[in-house]
Parts: C-alpha cells; structure tokens; sequence
C-alpha cells in the first residue's frame, strides 16, 4: 500500500470514525486494529497491539494528569475556591466592570492552584455569574470574562493537558508548564484591559453598584488568611521542580498532596468532599488515559506505514519556509478546535508536527506553548468550546447560547493576538523556562 | 434484566471506588519516596525505588478500572456534531451503528489481549525493572477490562433500544 493511501486511511479514517460519534478513545482503537492488520502483520499486530496498550499508559511522565486534576477537584469541592475569590474582591477598588475584573484576578489565581479548566469555569460561573446578572451586568460581559479566563487556566501550571502534550510530544514537560506562564499572564491583562475599555465606552454593559470598602486588616484579612497559603500550592509545584528536589512529576504529588493538607487545617475536607474530588478526578483523567490507551499504536502504525515520513517530506520539499508550515500548522490546529476535543487535536497533528519541528530545527518548547495556545482557543470556539458548554451549564435560563457565543468573540481575538505576539516574539514563551529550568 | 443491569452498574461503581484508592495511594506514595530521597531520616533509605514502577501499573489499573465506568455514565467524550446536525431517527441510527463498532473493537482486543496474556503466562516472560514481575501481570488486566467494556455496551444498546429514537447526551470535551 502507497504511503498516500495508508495516511488517507489512518489519518481519514479516524477522523471520518470520529465525526461519526464515535467515542474519541474507540476511533483510535477501530483504526489501529485495522492498522494493525495491515501494517503490523496481520494476527501478530493485533497481539502486538495489546502488548503495547500496556506500555501506553503506565508511563511515570503521565501521573501529573490525574494529580493536577485532584488539585482542581479539591479546592473545588471543599470550598476554598470560593475564598479566592473573597480576597481578590475585597482588594480591587472600583473600576469600570468591577466584578468582571475580580472574576479575571480571581481566575487567574485560581488558575495557578488548579489544574482544570472546567473546575475554573465551573466555580467562577456558578459564584459570580448570579451575582453579576442580578446587578445589571449584561449576559455578554457577565458570561465572556469567565470563560475566557476559565481557558487561561489551560497556560498556567498547573495544567494536566500541557502534561499530556508534553508527554506525547517529547518537548520538556517542565519547560512547557513555565513557557505558558507568561502567556497566560499577557492574556489575562488584556482581559483586564478591554474590559474596563469596553465598559468605560458603553457603561451600561456593567452598571457600577455600591460595594462594602474595607480597610486596613479586614481589606488584607481573606488575602492573607486564604489566598497567599493558597498560592503557595503553585510556589511548592515550581519550586520543587526549579530546585531539582522533585522531577515535575512528582511536584505534581506535592502539590496535590500540600493541596489537601491545606484544605485539612483549614477544616474543610471531609471524608464526603474528598471522595467527591477523587471520583471527579477518576472521571476526566480516566478518560483522557483510556484515548491515549486506545491511540497509543496510532503514531507507530503511522510511521511504520511511512505515512509520517511521506508527509514529512512532501511538506518540507514543499519549498514553504519553516515559519510559513508552523503557521500553517497553527491554522489547522484552530480548525481542528471548532469540532474536535484537545487530546484529539494532539494524537491526530502530533505525529506529523513533531517530525517537521525536528526537521526544520524549531524550538519545541516555542512550538509547544503556540500549540498550547491553539488548544486553550480550541476550549473556547463555538460551536463546541467545552468551556461555552461548561458556562450554559451553570449559568440561569435568560442567559442564552447567542449570548454566550457573543460573549467571547472578544477574548477569542485576543488569544489570537498573544498567539501571534508568540510567533513572532518567541522570548514571550521561551525566555521564563531558559531562566527557571 | 433490569435487576442484572443495575447489578452490573454497582460493580461497575466499586471498580472506579477502586480507581479512587489508587489516585489517593499514589499520591501519598509519591510524596514518601521525594520525602525520604531528600530528608533522609531512615538510615539507608534513600527514597522507595520502586515507587515509580508502582505508579505506572497504578495509573495504568486506574484507566482500566475506571473505562467500563465512563462508558455507563456517557463519560467516554465523542464529536457529536453529525448526530445533532440529522434528523433525530437517523442520529439513533447512527448510534447503533457506533456501538456496534464499538463492540467489534472490545471483543476483538478481548481476544487478541486474552491472547497476548496467555501467551506470555506460557512463556515465563519477566517484567524486568526495579522490580522483577511476570509480565503477565499487568497484561491479564487489559482482557479483564475490554470484557468488563464488551459486556457495558450490550447493556448500552439496549438502553438505546429502549429509550427515545434520538442520540444520546455523551461527554463532548475533556477539562
């Protein structure tokens, strides 16, 4: 079989299985046991292919997934979430969109203590999205500093997703977790920035309404009490891997394990809250292990068939620059997000992209944080951003699905221009992780 | 036949309780071992060496344990845009499609795994890390899960058979 035809059929085939409704983990597998059949030796692959299944998912490089997770999951179900936001609030003056600038703060800190969007999303929207609405903000500014911010949550250690990519791409998992910082910094004051823009030329999206000024003690009080031990979590997960006391899979432990210590002294983890959290975890890392346990053959058939090499070559004899291909690969990247979920986008780009970086000498860890930022606006593109599912879940009925897309065309720009700031600033991504690691 | 599927259900739920305990081991244990390696309070303990290994079989038991669990809950994440872009008959259709596919995939890697496990049983064939296992181990795990997957779809059609002619409300993203 012709190299064109085995990629028609492993790269097609899979995506044609996939919009089919296909769950994700089984299009990877009905295509690998074809694969297998084909390519592999008949009998023999197929018998290879469940040796191999072993191999894929019990990989030390994975375990910060689940970790990461359970963070997110702990702060979420034991409440201390909501105590962030408690002691950004009380530290922010008034400003035009106040409480959509304390929702951007707010989720930006969170974002460094949790390792998952949709527990960000999930706990931003359902505390102050009501709160917001009943003070007049309109559905569009009280819904898109959420769910923009919610996505940011992707860039910023910790991330499980960038641990994933990471592990599947070969670039260095700790380089790639520091490369998303500033990213995700620039971004949020962006968001800071255009909000308070946006609400100055047109004051009636985010009605100013009277707010308790504390001072002195009780101003700092929640700050202090909360928020610096909670920010702490993310100094333990990046101090330990920058002092080389733990590799970045193990800060993964720390951190996970510092997360519930701290939830313990502050008296609120339960047994009930606890379980809660595991089981949340056990659900999105499962099934993000159990896709790479199907795909796990998918890149080897790919090369074995020589599909990866026959693309590689076509596209670098192709007489394109290397930044013309990174950018075409950028754009089919975001395509990819307006139907297809993150670890989908990784498994059917990833074989092909890393080839091409290695070829044209590119700095992965430059390449990875771009891919991180396609990804992130992946979370937010309609028609299926999971995190515009994520806010029509917990926001109230008056809040429509044409709010919600409307909502966040603004913030979609704007990653657009840190993804462009990226490509053609590459110290944004690379510089931190040259310093720090 | 409800009782057998609720019963299959309550199993299903105790393998991913067992999903739970082994995140919460691993993270204990993976603090133990960065602990002991960097404060060394046992005298000639330098950290457990054979943490690691445990927790790729750990999180590798995790993915089986809990993939049966997912599937019953709608859990296992799908690009629905096709199923809602038909009439909805054609959507059900459509599903009953998927799951038969679905079910050729688990009972051929079934086979094939029950295979690949009795084959390296036959053999002797050691896992030869920190620690020193019988392959077999971990492999004998894989047949488990995919009948544990094989069986759930079954109980998944028909599910389908008796609910409404339209697609299902599965999972379309990861967090």
């Amino acid at each position: 079989m012709s190299w064109q035809a085995a990629a028609w059929l492993m790269l097609g085939g899979s995506t044609a299985l996939l919009f089919l409704g296909l769950p994700v983990a089984f299009s990877f597998l009905a295509i690998n046991l074809i694969g297998a059949v084909l390519f592999l030796g008949g009998e023999a692959g197929l018998v290879q292919l469940a040796r191999n299944s072993v191999g894929s998912v019990a990989s030390f490089s994975l375990t910060p997934i689940p970790l990461f997770i359970l963070m997110g999951e702990v702060l979420f179900h034991t409440g201390l979430a909501v105590k962030v936001i408690d002691g950004v609030e009380r530290l922010i003056r008034q400003v035009p969109g106040r409480l959509a600038v304390v929702a951007v703060v707010a989720g930006t800190v969170f974002s460094a203590i949790s390792g998952s969007t949709i527990a960000t999303t999930a706990m931003l929207g359902s505390l102050m999205l009501p709160v917001m609405l009943a003070r007049g903000y309109h559905p569009t500014m009280a819904t898109g500093p959420l769910m923009a911010i919610g996505a940011v949550d992707m860039l910023i250690p910790p991330s499980a997703l960038t641990v994933l990519l990471g592990s599947l791409s070969g670039i260095s998992i700790s380089k790639l977790l520091i490369g998303g910082v500033v990213p995700g910094l620039v971004l949020s004051v962006f968001f800071v920035i255009y909000i308070i823009a946006r609400v100055k030329l047109n004051p009636a999206l985010a009605p100013a309404a009277a707010f308790t000024e504390y001072r002195g003690w009780e101003k700092l009080r929640p700050f202090v009490q909360y928020v610096i031990p909670l920010v702490s979590i993310f100094v333990v997960v990046v101090a330990s891997m920058s002092a080389g006391w733990a590799t970045p899979t193990e800060s993964a432990a720390i951190g996970a394990f510092f997360t519930m210590v701290l939830a313990t002294l502050y008296g609120s983890l339960t047994r009930k809250n606890l379980l809660a959290a595991l089981r949340g975890t056990a659900a999105i890392s499962g099934l993000i292990l159990f896709i790479i346990l199907g795909a796990t053959t998918f890149s080897q058939i790919l090369s074995f068939s020589g599909a990866s090499n026959g693309l590689v070559e076509l596209i670098s004899g192709s007489g394109l620059s290397p930044m013309q291909v990174i950018a075409a690969m950028m754009l089919l990247l975001i395509f990819l997000g307006l139907f297809v979920d993150q670890v989908s986008m990784m498994l059917i780009t990833l074989p092909i992209y890393m080839p091409l970086v290695t070829k044209f000498g590119v700095d992965p860890v430059w390449f990875g944080v771009m891919f991180l930022i396609c990804m992130q606006l992946g979370l937010l593109l309609p028609p299926h951003g999971l995190l515009l599912m994520t806010m029509k879940g917990v926001a109230p009925p008056q809040v429509r699905m044409g709010h919600i897309f409307q909502a966040v065309l603004p913030y979609i720009a704007m990653s657009l221009i840190v993804l462009a700031l990226v490509f053609f600033i590459p110290a944004v991504a690379v510089w931190l992780p040259k310093v720090l690691v | 036949m409800d009782r057998l599927e609720n019963a299959y259900g309550r199993l299903l739920e105790v393998l991913a309780l067992a999903g739970c305990a082994l995140i919460f081991a691993m993270t204990l244990m993976i603090c133990a071992d960065v602990f002991l390696r960097n404060v060394r309070i046992v005298p000639g303990l330098a950290g457990l060496e054979w943490a690691n290994e445990i927790s790729e079989a750990m999180l590798y038991l995790l993915t089986l344990l809990t993939a049966p669990w997912l599937l019953r809950q709608g859990g296992h994440i799908r690009v629905d845009i096709v199923l809602r872009s038909v009439p909805k008959a054609v959507g059900w259709g459509l599903e009953w499609l998927v799951d038969a596919m679905a079910l050729s995939c688990c009972a051929v890697i079934f086979y094939y795994s029950a295979r690949a496990a009795f084959a390296s049983y036959s053999a002797g064939s050691l896992s030869i890390k920190t620690l020193i296992t019988p392959e077999w181990w971990l492999i004998s795990a894989l047949p488990v899960a995919f009948l544990a997957l094989t069986v759930e779809i079954f109980f998944r059609m028909r599910r389908l058979y008796l609910g409404p002619r339209a697609p299902r409300d599965d999972a379309v993203s990861t967090g």
